[in-house]
């Protein structure tokens, strides 16, 4: 692929945060199904439940980092939204876990 | 002072600082009367000790946001007041009010007070801190409108600033909020759950945006930083304290029939009550560290930095000590409570009014800018020996709320009330102590206003030493 | 584009509150999953009733706004002062979109005599999806704030902090929909 220059950037390819956009939708569309069909995929339902949860992380990680742009900050404030991603989600799985016993 | 207008600040703030006095008074009565039962029996009973205690603290308070409204509002609107001769009528007619309900209290037993009063057309009477009498609740309405009328035509006429903007909002729930005080179902669930619409709606809702609004002002003053960065903060920090403080009111239907929901709304936004009050710590600390000037009234500066660390202490963590409902099934109506609701008020309001007298009383007395250094001095004192003491009042009204807690509705062998109180009288005899301090505090306080009157004021340092003020 | 920021974008004191309020969210999901712990087959059940086409296209309409507002943030960087405020507009129609769809599934529920006093599953729903319905909304206020500004050109392609303040705290009601969507509709 020819090297577009700085000026046109944008308009000659598409851009990362259109590219971050179309894996969200996708892994809400995965997220949404698991939950719709788990009845024919028969996951059991921690694993269904841990998946799902990953993919949240995941998805809660791609929008701090490119939708508002933590990706492009240093120190402290670069992880806010990662280290606050891992506090819900490692107590939910904790509270997930205890429930399945 | 700027304008002619904003001296009718003066009236209200004299009235506030003898009101004062007044409620520390009855105060160390009451807290002798924790360990002395028949102290002044019968001319002052414990219940009325009481209800003057905190009846005063309101009504000082409400003088001392009032005298604060009509001495900042000229200045943000850049305008004259609108009727100063409507705020000084309204000044009367709110002491005499205040004097003739607090005479009432003391020289006729409350059912009589009731029944001279004519509580039965309208009956209002009879509930804490609502005791006043009907008419004296109407007094109070008709003074909050004409203030709210002064005040707010003067801010919609003038120049409009954040400040004014949040102090009017707050101002303005004030006023709403006491229109509950008249709202008396006699279904004990439904009065429980409005009444706190009055009682926490104004000291953990409206009444701290006009907090905000005063310390912001008096930071825009004293530290010249850019009104836009102050500002901004002041939004941060009321819309959370709306969204925790106005839901927060759930910590209080806990146990008084209402849904079960409540325990999880009150515990949950409750416990997020002390955000609001950490920023605001974090704000003032910030703003004086990125101060231009080194303002000469150190004694302003040094009261807005307090109010800002005890309101964080006393109404947040104190708060959120007994705030969760699993907690606050053992703790409810303790001294905890007490513990709590002492430095709160003392942190968040006591010491924000402070501030504003101190900062605008020397203009009002014809000072440039500051009162002498001599008499910073005493007033320096007072604020230590004040908060000081009010911090050891917390702890031994802790301690005793935990002892009390422990031995009276937690250990396997509960304690009846009254053996616990006995179990516990050490502690209120430390509050004695800790509370002859305060006292002594505030009449060094009193004495700063009289104290080198006519030493030369002090004057702007280049950057030395409004820190180690 | 190698040196990086100190501070993320839009007005520190935003992201102050919007730590704040992430954490009052973080609270909220812990509370309802170790509720839940303790009341498995009642979650369960009535996790049934909920609709996830609903929550479905509600997730696609918030994760599509948020994308409408970084494309409000690029126009804005570029100068485009029109576009940013076309941008805010769409992506306030994708927020409504979802008031709309969350009404509808409220109405569902409430028009079976759901309360918040029904049963606990129900009190954590109804709580944290009308705590976070409110956000949408001051969200939505503070877009359309930005998006009112930005035609009146108050922003340019160097001086533009006002978006990015009110893009921030948008990004963050969408990302904390992001947590509560599996964890309420899906995770059993």
């Amino acid at each position: 692929m020819p090297m577009t220059p700085q000026t046109a950037q944008g308009k000659a390819f598409i851009r990362p945060c259109t590219v971050i956009y179309l894996l969200l939708m996708a892994l809400t569309l995965v997220t949404w199904a698991l939950g719709k069909f788990n009845a024919q995929i028969g996951l059991p339902a921690m694993t269904l439940s841990m998946t799902v949860l990953g993919i949240a992380m995941l998805k809660g990680h791609l929008i701090g980092d490119f939708f508002m742009g933590l990706r492009r900050v240093r120190g402290p404030w670069r992880w806010v939204v990662t280290l606050w991603l891992l506090l819900p989600a490692s107590l939910i799985t904790l509270a997930f876990m205890q429930a399945g016993q | 002072m700027k304008y002619k207008s904003q001296s009718v600040a003066k009236l209200y703030f004299i009235a506030a600082i003898a009101l004062f006095v007044g409620q520390i008074l009855f105060g160390l009565v009451m807290g002798l009367q924790y360990v002395v039962g028949d102290f002044l029996f019968p001319e002052i009973p414990f219940n009325v000790a009481r209800m003057v205690h905190t009846n005063l603290l309101i009504v000082w308070l409400l003088f001392g946001f009032m005298g604060s409204a009509y001495y900042l509002v000229p200045e943000e609107a850049e305008r004259e007041l609108v009727a100063p001769w409507l705020a000084k009528l309204m000044f009367w007619i709110f002491l005499i009010a205040g004097a003739a309900t607090v005479a009432g209290y003391l020289l006729v037993p409350y059912a009589k007070l009731a029944e001279l009063t004519m509580d039965d057309l309208l009956p209002t009477m009879g509930r804490e801190f609502l005791e006043q009498p009907t008419i004296t609740k109407l007094g109070i309405v008709v003074v909050a409108l004409s203030f709210l009328f002064s005040i707010g035509i003067t801010i919609l006429k003038g120049r409009k600033t954040v400040v004014t903007l949040v102090l009017l909002i707050g101002l303005t729930g004030l006023a709403v909020f006491f229109l509950f005080a008249f709202y008396n179902p006699e279904n004990l669930v439904l009065d429980k759950y409005y009444w706190w619409w009055v009682v926490h709606l104004w000291v953990e809702g409206v009444w701290e945006l006009i907090l905000g609004a005063i310390l912001a002002f008096i930071l825009i003053k004293t530290t010249g930083v850019d009104r836009e960065v102050i500002e901004k903060w002041l939004y941060v920090i009321i819309a959370m304290t709306l969204i925790t403080g106005l839901i927060g009111t759930g910590h209080h239907y806990y146990w008084i029939g209402t849904p079960d929901f409540w325990q999880w709304w009150g515990s949950i936004f409750s416990a997020m009550e002390p955000i609001p009050f950490f920023m605001m710590t974090i704000f003032a600390f910030n703003m004086v560290n990125r101060r231009r000037r080194n303002h000469p009234n150190k004694a302003a500066v040094l009261w807005a930095l307090g109010t800002a660390v005890m309101a964080f202490l006393g109404a947040g963590v104190w708060g959120f000590l007994h705030t969760l409902s699993p907690v606050n099934y053992y703790t409810h109506g303790t001294q905890i409570t007490a513990a709590h609701g002492h430095m709160a008020f003392y942190g968040a309001y006591v010491m924000i009014v402070l501030a504003m007298v101190s900062y605008a009383m020397p203009m009002m007395r014809g000072r440039k800018a500051a009162n002498s250094p001599r008499s910073q001095v005493v007033e320096m004192w007072s604020f230590w020996l004040m908060t000081v003491s009010m911090v050891f009042i917390t702890l031994f009204l802790t301690g005793a709320g935990i002892l009390q807690t422990y031995l009276q509705r937690y250990s396997d062998q509960p304690i009846d009330f009254m053996t616990v109180q006995d179990k516990i009288s050490l502690f209120y005899w430390l509050r004695e102590i800790a509370g002859v301090v305060f006292l002594i505090g505030l009449v060094l306080y009193v004495v700063s206003f009289f104290i080198g009157t006519d030493d030369p004021e002090a004057v702007e340092k280049i950057e030395v030493d409004a820190e180690t003020a | 584009m190698t040196d990086k920021l100190k501070q993320p974008p839009g007005d520190l004191a935003i992201w102050i509150f919007i730590c704040a309020e992430l954490s009052v969210f973080a609270v909220f999901f812990a509370a309802y999953a170790f509720t839940r712990a303790k009341h498995v087959e009642l979650f369960n059940q009535y996790q049934q009733t909920l609709n996830t086409n609903y929550a479905l296209i509600n997730t696609l309409a918030l994760i599509t706004s948020s994308y409408f507002v970084v494309r409000a943030v690029a126009a804005i960087r570029e100068g485009s002062q029109r576009g940013c405020a076309r941008w805010l507009l769409a992506a306030i129609a994708m927020g409504a979109l979802f008031l709309v769809v969350k009404s509808m599934e409220y109405q569902h529920h409430f028009s079976h005599g759901v309360t918040l006093s029904t049963n606990t599953f129900y009190m954590f729903y109804i709580s944290l999806t009308f705590f976070h319905f409110m956000h949408v909304i001051m969200g939505m206020v503070i877009l359309a704030a930005v998006a009112l500004k930005a035609r009146r050109g108050a922003y340019t392609a160097d001086r533009h902090t006002g978006v990015e303040t009110g893009a921030s705290y948008w990004h963050m009601v969408d990302l904390v929909w992001i947590i509560l969507f599996p964890l309420v509709y899906v995770m059993r």
